[in-house]
């Protein structure tokens, strides 16, 4: 019987997780190179390269440039918000928002750089 | 010196193999001599590794850079104290730690339990020796920490934001929790290779688990205090892979430690005993794999660094290996006691046990399921914080009013209606407490307020417990009120301290709530001189300073802090560069406000060069009492764990032996 | 520096041997080897733990009806059952060491 409600209970767990995990909580993560096809909402990630300008927390924002870690495609960023310390370039970003055209607009906030590898000597 | 480094890992390999495989030996042929010796193999190994370790300690202390270790994460300019930390700063230095650490709980646990692990475990041994032979060979083959290079200048340093004093504790505790968990591991596997069929191993390892699920939980704060203060973003946990991969284990060892309870009481749950322990140090390996190889950036980056693939093939080979132990003593271990009914202690330790394995295996699928839908599929995915939020609150909320029924029901059947007499005065205290709630506000988030009402109905709960024993005692003829408690907790201190420790998690509860469901933020530019309030404090903006410090430039805002008309002081928040290291941190300006446990919580975003300063300014209310439940969790812990000489002696009337077996 | 370290990890080596082989080195004529618990023995060991199981269970019936968890119906209830199922696992342990005495040793307990 213990057996029987223990199953039951991994079941139902199984089928929601799998669920809620397919179907939302989880963003799709993309490279630049991987934007064209998208529209929606989506986590961008990608080496920051170049100069950046503006100021995030004005009104016109922070903009910056975008490329695949691996890849030459590149996109151009607008962002408002927070900017972690890690920000600089070089550096992989992830900033979560939609391309518009031809410029990722990013959510206010939305930002974040890996926590520090420690286990590297420099990251 | 590199060499005696080299050498003495090197020996160290030499010493763990020959405990794996000459204790196998021993204990498959029953050799005696055989045993012993690779038992003392393991000691030995331990004492190899301190060598080791205090060549790496001199190395760093002497800024030693020909040292490639040493040059990589300390720089001159570094404090001492975090030079010497760089000792697991690093990849090489953090798996010479996990090697120090298991072959001295290993030595430990054989030492102190010398008959057992000889004459009724004496696969205890060689189990802790293959374990160790994998670190063993990870770091004379893979990833040594005494490569040598011709020496620079100066190091590269450490990142600033690992310059931080709960940094100086968190790895370590970390790691005694995580290798902490391989002794009772250990134990539970060898019992069932010998195919013993009694509760020995139990009783010796019942306080290397609590120790080691202690340490992982003190850990994990601590790690969680460094990410408010440090990264500050205003909150205390992320749900970043590399917490989950600590908070994982500690949920499962939650889990066995209520469990193991029934088997003791009940000689129930004896396989799922197993597989829980097999499964929480399973899980430690995974954790230190995950913050090792990289893999949680991306699945590529992961094939870059050998070591991640090493380590996935321990943990298959870890897993498979007590997978296949499990079957085969399945029909030994089954136990033919049954739960009686759906409402007992049984059944609801049972219920405890699903939701906190569950909600580990939830926190599990978020981690891995960026990984395998990326290799699966190409399309990789991020889970964020809502998930497990939900599923946070949908099994924790349960747990929480499981710890408050669980103490009440009684063994095998117990009655609703006896349960729902003794339950009446903490529901009652609940009701009235959200009623108040209600009234002071927190309607504004109706999770937050359930999970106050749950927590009030625990917290009710548990003072009744404590007032009814101490009352029962007194009625026993204690003559005062204090030393009838403090009898009462002295006789049965796993109880009363296991009390504690609930209390502990409420805490936690009521400060997370309090964090989460009701902070106010508000972000504002100042110039000098103008204020903005923000839940109920006013902060005027001052100034700014830059000074120079030891191997940092720190740029710091200062506000001025009122509450109604009230000075409270300045508050300064800012940013900190590092010349050496080329990198900034973020320093935030935190005010605590013990009486009321709140943290006023400034971050200063930009200095623009017209003078004004960009914050952000935070309000979390009842925040402190997270960091609170950290040591009400350890006192806890420790009442729990205190040795009873009255325990010592039944047991060594149990066993009927000359000497107990300690420590139980 | 490479010489002192060279000695060092000789000296580190040569006492490592000596640990390990100390076992053999200290006595080889007496170490009986490991033997496998006898099925008394083992029964032995069983009653004694469902022993302390009854044992403990009437301890913590006596507990939670003493804190009034219980009540006193339900203790009564209870009781009698737990009891009985006590004396029963005294019984047969007391029947089981009858028949096997076992060598009697001063109690020492361990910290």
């Amino acid at each position: 019987m213990r057996l029987v409600v223990a199953l039951s209970v991994a079941a139902a767990l199984a089928v929601f997780l799998l669920y809620t995990s397919l179907a939302g909580g989880s963003t799709p993560s993309v490279q630049p190179s991987q934007l064209a096809g998208q529209s929606g909402v989506v986590s961008l990630g990608g080496r920051v390269v170049g100069s950046s300008t503006g100021d995030a927390r004005a009104a016109g924002g922070m903009r910056f440039t975008v490329r695949d870690p691996k890849g030459t495609a590149t996109v151009p960023v607008v962002y408002r918000g927070t900017v972690p310390d890690q920000f600089k370039t070089g550096r992989e970003v992830y900033v979560t928002g939609t391309l518009r055209d031809g410029v990722f607009v990013a959510e206010k906030d939305s930002m974040v750089t890996r926590c520090p590898s420690k286990y590297s000597a420099k990251s | 010196m590199p060499l005696l480094g080299r050498a003495a890992l090197i020996l160290a390999f030499g010493l763990v193999v020959y405990a794996a495989v000459a204790g196998s030996y021993g204990a498959w042929r029953r050799r005696r001599l055989v045993v012993e010796s690779a038992r003392n193999a393991l000691c030995g190994a331990f004492g190899v590794a301190l060598v080791a370790s205090l060549v790496l300690l001199a190395a760093l202390a002497r800024h030693d850079f020909r040292f490639t270790y040493v040059a990589d994460h300390t720089s001159r300019e570094l404090p001492l104290r975090y030079t010497l930390s760089a000792f697991w700063g690093g990849q090489e230095g953090s798996l010479l730690l996990w090697f120090l650490v298991l072959t001295g709980a290993a030595s430990g646990a054989i030492a102190l339990n010398r008959r057992l692990t000889t004459d009724v475990l004496p696969w205890t041994a060689p189990i802790l020796g293959g374990l160790a032979s994998f670190f063993a060979f990870l770091l004379v083959a893979v990833s040594s920490p005494f490569a040598t290079q011709p020496a620079p200048v100066d190091g590269a340093g450490l990142n600033p934001s690992l310059q931080n004093p709960y940094m100086l504790a968190h790895p370590p505790m970390l790691y005694l929790g995580y290798v902490g968990l391989s002794i009772p591991f250990a134990f539970a596997m060898a019992a069932l290779a010998s195919s013993r069929n009694d509760e020995r191993w139990l009783v010796a390892t019942r306080r290397w688990t609590l120790a080691a699920w202690t340490f992982l939980g003190v850990a994990i704060l601590l790690g969680a205090k460094w990410a408010y203060e440090e990264v500050g973003w205003g909150g205390w946990y992320a749900w970043d892979p590399v917490e989950n991969a600590a908070l994982m284990p500690w949920l499962v060892a939650t889990a066995y430690l209520h469990s193991v309870m029934i088997q003791e009481k009940k000689n129930m749950l004896r396989v799922w005993n197993a597989v829980l322990v097999a499964l929480a140090f399973g899980l430690s390996l995974f954790g230190t794999f995950l913050t090792r190889s990289g893999v949680i950036n991306s699945i590529h980056s992961f094939t870059q660094s050998p070591l991640g693939s090493w380590f996935l093939g321990f943990i298959a080979v870890v897993a498979a290996g007590s997978t296949a132990l499990i079957l085969v003593r399945l029909p030994v271990l089954r136990s033919r006691t049954r739960l009686e009914s759906l409402v007992s202690r049984e059944a609801a330790f049972l219920y405890n046990n699903l939701f906190l394995v569950a909600f580990a295996l939830t926190v599990l699928w978020g981690v891995v399921y960026p990984l395998v839908s990326e290799a699966v599929r190409g399309v990789a995915v991020t889970v964020g914080a809502p998930y497990y939020d939900f599923f946070g609150i949908a099994f924790g909320l349960p747990l929480v009013i499981l710890m408050g029924i669980g103490p009440v029901v009684a063994w095998r059947r117990a009655s609703l209606r006896s349960v729902g007499r003794t339950l009446l005065l903490p529901g009652g205290v609940a009701v009235v407490a959200g009623a108040a709630l209600v009234l002071a506000g927190a309607g504004s988030s109706p999770v937050g307020l359930v999970g106050y009402t749950f927590a009030a109905f625990v917290l009710a709960a548990i003072v009744v417990e404590f007032i009814r024993g101490t009352r029962a005692r007194r009625a026993l003829g204690e003559p005062s009120w204090p030393r009838a408690l403090a009898s009462l907790v002295s006789r049965n201190r796993r109880r009363y301290g296991g009390y504690i420790v609930h209390a502990a998690i409420v805490l936690l509860l009521v400060g997370a709530i309090g964090i989460g469901a009701f902070s106010t933020t508000r972000e504002v530019r100042l110039q000098r001189g103008e204020t903005v309030t923000v839940d109920g404090y006013t902060l005027a903006y001052v100034g700014s300073t830059a000074e120079r410090v030891a191997n940092a430039k720190e740029l710091r805002a200062h506000l001025q802090v009122t509450r109604n008309g009230d000075d409270l002081g300045t508050i300064a928040a800012g940013k900190n560069r590092y010349p050496a290291e080329g990198e900034s941190s973020n320093e935030v300006g935190i005010r605590t406000d013990l009486l009321r446990a709140e943290d006023l919580f400034v971050i200063a975003d930009r200095f623009d060069r017209g003078g004004s300063v960009f914050i952000k300014v935070i309000v979390n209310p009842l925040v402190n009492l997270i960091w609170l439940a950290g040591i009400v969790f350890l006192f806890g812990s420790v009442v729990a764990m205190w040795p009873d000489a009255r325990e010592q002696a039944r047991l060594a009337r149990r066993f009927g032996e000359p000497e107990a077996l300690a420590p139980a | 520096m490479t010489t002192l370290a060279l000695v060092l990890a000789a000296v580190l080596a040569v006492a490592c041997v000596v640990l390990v082989a100390r076992p053999f080195l200290r006595d080889i004529r007496g170490a009986e080897d490991l033997r496998e618990p006898t099925g008394p023995e083992r029964e032995r060991t069983r009653l004694a733990e469902e022993r302390d199981r009854a044992l403990a269970a009437l301890k913590e019936l006596e507990f939670d009806h003493r804190t009034g968890k219980i009540s006193d119906a339900d203790y009564h209830a209870e009781v009698g059952e737990l009891r009985s199922a006590a004396a029963e696992a005294l019984r047969a342990l007391d029947e089981q060491q009858g028949r096997r005495p076992g060598p009697v040793r001063s109690s020492r307990t361990r910290v």
